[in-house]
């Protein structure tokens, strides 16, 4: 799995949300935010996607993959 | 399927079974038990007192193909709402002690020993349905991506376990390490076989638990901010 960073938290804090309300608005499990903001799952594109409209953040702010 | 249909099923059963009772009871007494004793078919000429019979019969037959019908329709619309399904089905974890009948299993060596049966050793499968514990811990799991995603590496991973458990089994058994008798050799294999299927299934289970909950923090189990 490519290492990434992940702004979630900082961005879902900021629109207001809470863990269970974007896992609600994306249709996944509140655990999955979880690993998400850990950094500890790669979510698919529409995932990913989905989040970005969430949160009204573009998808590069939000998933900061490492370059080698 | 309501209740009311289911009723008429049955009782339309019910009355083509009495149907056919009443008509061997007729060929019996007034056609010398025509279509019902053994009978060479291919000299089978056509009589009156045929009808009842033949009809029973016809009843049956297309009965059964009814029931085949609704068989077939029951199972579509199961897969149909299975494709459709987000959350996991609703299930006991203490559906995981019906794994206990996998002891039944050694039963085969008391049937063995009386009338050489095997099929008992068949009963070892049974072992998996330990899984339903792990199983019944994750009911009514919303299953996004990553459940998914976990879902398809465990069964993956159980898979691997279990084709390589059954390749061993066959490597040794093949080179005569567990009986040189070829009776002995194949009860091995139907009971090791059995055995490895359970633990697959069971495998599955518990590695999809695994993975889900696996560094499961304090704060994701009570819940985030």
């Amino acid at each position: 799995m490519a290492e990434f960073e992940c702004n979630l938290k900082k961005y879902r804090v900021l629109k207001g949300l809470t863990q269970e309300q974007l896992a609600d608005q994306v249709g996944v499990r509140r655990e999955t935010i979880m690993r998400l903001e850990k950094a500890q799952y790669n979510p698919s594109l529409k995932l990913a996607i989905d989040i970005s409209r969430a949160v009204e953040v573009p998808i590069e702010d939000i998933f900061v993959f490492k370059q080698e | 399927m309501s209740k009311s249909k289911l009723k008429i099923i049955f009782i339309v059963g019910v009355c083509c079974l009495l149907f056919l009772l009443v008509s061997v009871w007729y060929t019996y007494t007034f056609n010398a038990g025509r279509l019902v004793k053994p009978m060479d078919f291919s000299a089978y000429v056509f009589q009156i007192k045929d009808i009842p019979m033949l009809a029973a019969i016809s009843a049956i037959i297309l009965y059964g193909f009814f029931l085949a019908f609704l068989l077939f329709i029951s199972l579509l619309n199961q897969w149909q709402s299975k494709t459709k399904a987000v959350k996991t089905r609703k299930l006991n974890p203490k559906l995981g002690l019906l794994g206990f009948l996998g002891f039944f299993g050694f039963l085969g060596f008391w049937t063995y020993s009386i009338n050489k049966t095997v099929f008992p050793f068949c009963f070892f499968v049974f072992f998996g349905f330990f899984g339903f514990f792990f199983e019944g811990k994750m009911s009514d799991t919303l299953m996004d991506e990553r459940f998914k995603e976990n879902a398809q590496k465990a069964q993956l991973t159980a898979y691997k376990i279990g084709f390589a458990l059954i390749w061993l089994l066959l490597l040794l058994i093949g080179q005569g390490r567990f009986a040189a008798n070829l009776e002995h050799a194949v009860i091995v294999l139907i009971a090791a076989i059995s055995f490895i299927l359970g633990f697959t299934l069971f495998l599955g289970k518990y590695l999809l638990y695994r993975y889900d909950h696996d560094g499961q923090s304090e704060e994701e189990i009570n819940g985030g901010i």
